[in-house]
């Protein structure tokens, strides 16, 4: 029995009719057509699904769409300004923070998440604090630069 | 600039031409495209290791008004052919068809065995439990050394009578003659464990088929367009196939091999139903059943003199080759590619043996045989060095090929276009202070620190040459091709903007940002003007067999394809401009996107007036020239002679450009729990000519820190049935940003006497020797317990259970 939710991801309010067992995760990519969250492996491992939920860092694939329910979803769709790349998209470019991209948008979620939380993070607290998220390509050791440049940047109003 | 000039962007960190969609959640991976009418595929898969089929009812799966179409085992015999044997079966004695799904038996977990297509994919995974399958349970084979003594559990194959699939040897030199006249020979038997790159996207696919024209389209995240293509052919004999390749999120050779059983199929519910069909593998399925790099064994001597010259080095190679013959003999044949290494030995004996067993077929993972290569002759001089009571380092350096020798000629054929080993060995020593190291090492001792250093060397072939495989095969009938070859376009457009089209895709690499840089030196205008057409569609690419996001490739052949293309089209830009402003072509400048005549400011044209020339006003154009600003050129390597297709001597240049790198691990092991910390690791790399720095650290960091996990305990584990135990990311042992050690990189580059820039490859490149420097490390920090590193993984487990054995 589908069951009716209202989201607001990335300012705009979505009313939708969804299955009791869907993700918020294939909500975000089937549903509502924000296929910039990706889907790694559905268990809570990699990362790559990661969005905030009322400035909360959540993996999608842990949260029925349901539970989202009344509530503000900020996909990596809603991190850029305009035409303006945010601060943490603009470092993770300068400091080629990517290769396949896969990972990336579950990464800058994380990244803008602990930045906002901790301005100015150790390169242990980066580490820390991107721990939940997997790249497969990049060693890390420019994602770790692309935050720390980041770092300062962003907004924790 | 105002000549052409290739090297004018080469060496800057331009700004990333893929990163401002990637980062924004604009890229578009092959699960981000829907079509009309899209149904979705699940598979149905084996739970057992090693089973006969004896029947599958799939009636009440096919009675469910939204299921649109089943693919059960009679369908795949019925209406697929099996793959051709391929360049990694050419060996097997006798013929085995191999199909995309299993017919008669499964042969490891997770094999395909079905597929349900349905409306949506919950409805597909629920019907699955619907299709009964009558398995009769045989005994697993999971050991390889009981295959070699003939004890099989039960045969896999049994047209082969037994499961050592193949056996056959390379020589090089008189290897025997080395081992008489040897002072010693040093002994070690060696192991590297299965592991895989596990890209974060898993396999997918998009088939769709017209049937009134016989056209089928896959759009899928393969890395070679050419064995999916082939595979459809050859499964589904049809023939109009269109490859299209979006953003593959991440490749590292797991997208190459095993994935076109899985388009087959897909393809096969396209045809069945009449619909597009989206199959989107997951994660178990994918640790289960999408190829694993090889469980190695190998059985290692070298023939020594007391001053640590190695004359000879033969080994005796066992691989686990898992539930398939399609690549029997992948992991050995690439030791080709390094099998002298760094190093001046001219008498090498490999013995290789293939078995197969109940467990995931094995296939190309970054480097494919080359780690096994470079931990065979790191692990072994480092054995060498203790046997003689010498610096390990000390050993390396008496047996380097030397900077003087380029280009050098490897016993196997191979040609080496540049490089200062021991340079790189010498900088890499400077660079951690070693004499320091090693006192702080001793004074840490006496306070019950475990610190080790292991210094190791290894080249990083490029640029692959099809016909490798036929020094092992030289009878092979259909041969796989020789040399290599790729294309490039390359368009001036109307409004003045260039766009490339690329022979091959891309998963990673920057393709698009490196190529822009390349171009927009030769054709005079600046990157920024400069785009990429995505994705890959075989329908317009100018592809060849090179045309592979494998085989350290894109340097080779898409770098000389680009220069090739821009360079033709340079040519016309300045004919027809020539036309157009009554001047000699040879006496036109380019630079920003104008062509001008020296000394008459005023007689110029910008790239945008040249192209509405081009393609709008034919009284325009000179004579006796095509109409428009759009070239292709499809690239071969100059320099493929001498040993492209190997003679009797089996002499083959296996890739074609050599980088190397001198790898530093410092590591600390606590001894009471078996963890290994790394503290620092140093790479210096010989690249080539870098052409964009951001770019090739990334390949070096993200290549070093995969071979450092794998050596550290990442890994696939199979209990005795044949069960895999690590299904998950979890499980398997994936490092975060937390485990993983940063890399430092400083670059040596000797550039390639054989390509335009002079560059070399990058990305395979630190997966190549990072196991072997681990394992030194260790078993340097672990020299007070008189602990020996042979086999890989380095889990915590197993480096305390070293101890407590050497202890005992």
């Amino acid at each position: 029995m589908k069951q009716t939710v209202r989201v607001t991801v990335n300012g705009r309010l979505y009313e939708e009719e969804v299955e009791p067992r869907q993700l918020l995760s294939y909500f975000l990519r089937e549903t509502i057509g924000l296929t910039g969250t990706h889907i790694g492996c559905i268990i809570g491992e990699c990362g790559a699904c990661t969005v905030q939920v009322n400035g909360t860092l959540v993996k999608s694939c842990l949260m029925f769409a349901v539970q989202a329910n009344g509530k503000e979803v900020t996909t990596i769709e809603g991190l850029a300004e305009g035409d303006a790349l945010h601060p943490v998209q603009e470092a993770f470019i300068n400091n080629y923070g990517f290769q396949c991209g896969y990972c990336t948008p579950g990464m800058i979620m994380a990244a803008d998440s602990l930045l906002k939380k901790n301005p100015n993070p150790s390169e242990e607290e980066i580490r820390e604090g991107l721990a939940g998220n997997l790249c497969m390509c990049t060693g890390y050791v420019q994602i770790v630069a692309a935050v720390k440049e980041a770092a300062g940047q962003v907004d924790n109003g | 600039m105002a000549k052409a000039d290739p090297n004018q962007y080469v060496g800057l960190a331009a700004r990333s031409k893929e990163g401002p969609r990637l980062v924004t959640g604009k890229g578009r991976y092959t699960d981000d495209f829907t079509e009309p009418g899209m149904l979705q595929a699940v598979f149905l898969r084996s739970p057992h290791a090693h089973a006969r089929i004896l029947g599958v009812d799939a009636q009440a799966a096919l009675s469910r008004p939204d299921v649109f179409a089943v693919v059960t085992p009679e369908d795949i015999k019925r209406d697929t052919k099996p793959f051709r044997p391929g360049r990694y079966a050419a060996g097997l004695k006798k013929p085995i068809a191999e199909y995309a799904g299993a017919v008669d038996k499964v042969r490891y977990v997770g094999e395909p065995v079905g597929a349900v297509a349905a409306r949506d994919r919950s409805t597909a995974e629920d019907v699955l439990e619907s299709i009964a399958v009558d398995y009769e349970i045989l005994p697993a084979n999971t050991d390889v050394h009981k295959a070699m003594a003939g004890e099989d559990a039960s045969l896999i194959y049994d047209e082969l009578g037994a499961n050592l699939a193949w056996q056959g040897t390379l020589e090089y030199g008189d290897t025997e003659k080395a081992f008489r006249e040897a002072d010693r020979v040093v002994r070690e038997d060696l192991k590297i464990h299965r592991y895989s790159s596990t890209p974060l996207e898993p396999l997918a696919c998009i088939a769709s088929y017209d049937r009134f024209s016989r056209k089928l389209t896959v759009r899928t995240n393969t890395q070679v367009p050419e064995n999916i293509y082939d595979a459809l052919r050859d499964a589904l004999r049809i023939d109009d196939i269109r490859v299209i390749i979006p953003d593959i999120g991440g490749g590292f050779g797991q997208k190459i091999h095993l994935i076109r059983k899985y388009v087959v199929i897909v393809a096969l519910l396209a045809i069945k139903s009449g619909r597009p069909v989206k199959w989107i593998e997951d994660r178990n399925e994918h640790m289960m059943a999408a190829g694993h790099a090889c469980e190695q064994h190998f059985d290692v001597e070298a023939a020594v003199k007391n001053d640590g010259t190695v004359d000879g080095l033969r080994f005796k190679e066992i691989d686990d080759v898992g539930g398939s013959i399609s690549t029997l003999t992948i992991h050995f044949t690439n030791k080709l590619n390094n099998l002298s290494n760094t190093y001046k030995v001219q008498n090498i004996r490999a013995d290789g043996y293939s078995v197969v067993t109940n467990r995931c077929p094995v296939i190309p993972n970054r480097g494919i045989g080359k780690p096994g290569m470079c931990y065979i002759w790191e692990r072994i001089i480092d054995r060498v060095a203790q046997d003689l009571d010498m610096d390990p380092s000390e050993v390396r350096f008496k047996n380097l090929v030397q900077p003087e020798q380029m280009p050098y000629t490897t016993p196997n054929g191979n040609i080496y276009d540049s490089g200062d080993y021991p340079g790189l060995l010498k900088r890499a020593l400077e660079k951690v202070d070693y004499p320091a190291l090693k006192e702080e090492q001793a004074r840490e001792r006496e306070k019950g620190r475990y610190l080790g250093v292991g210094v190791v060397i290894g080249v990083e072939p490029g640029g692959r040459n099809a016909a490798r495989d036929m020094a092992i095969f030289p009878e092979m009938k259909e041969t796989p091709g020789s040399g290599g070859i790729n294309g490039a376009t390359i368009k001036l457009e109307k409004n003045g903007t260039i766009a490339l089209y690329l022979g091959s895709p891309n998963c990673g690499q920057a393709h698009e940002t490196t190529t822009a840089q390349v171009a927009a030196g030769i054709l005079g205008v600046s990157p920024d003007v400069i785009s990429t057409t995505t994705p890959f569609d075989s329908d317009v690419a100018p592809w060849g067999v090179a045309a592979a996001n494998s085989g350290n490739n894109f340097h080779l052949y898409d770098i000389g394809s680009i220069i090739g293309a821009a360079t033709q089209l340079r040519e016309k830009v300045l004919k027809v401009a020539g036309h157009i402003l009554d001047a000699e072509p040879a006496d036109l400048e380019i630079a920003d996107g104008v062509v001008t005549v020296p000394g008459f400011p005023r007689r110029k044209l910008t790239f945008a007036e040249l192209g509405k020339a081009a393609y709008n006003n034919q009284s325009l154009l000179p004579e006796g020239i095509d109409a428009g600003l759009q070239t292709t050129f499809y690239y071969t390597f100059p320099h493929a002679q001498p040993n492209m297709v190997p003679g009797q001597d089996r002499r083959v240049r296996a890739q074609f450009t050599f980088g190397a790198g001198a790898h530093v691990a410092i590591v600390e092991v606590d001894p009471r729990t078996g963890k290994v910390e790394v503290l620092r690791y140093l790479i210096v790399g010989d690249n080539g000519t870098i052409i964009n720095p951001g770019v090739v650290d990334g390949q070096i960091y993200g290549s070093a820190a995969h071979g450092i996990a794998v050596a550290l305990g990442e890994g696939f584990v199979y209990d005795d049935e044949g069960q895999l135990l690590t299904i998950t990311l979890t499980d398997y042992g994936k490092c975060s940003t937390a485990e993983t050690p940063n890399v430092e990189v400083e670059h040596a580059p000797s550039p390639s006497k054989f390509t335009p820039l002079g560059q070399k490859a990058a990305g395979e490149g630190a997966a190549i020797p990072s196991p072997a420097a681990i394992a030194s490390a260790v078993e340097n920090a672990l020299e007070p317990f008189g602990v020996k590193i042979r086999h890989l993984p380095l889990t915590p487990e197993r480096v305390w259970q070293l101890i407590q054995e050497a202890q005992a």
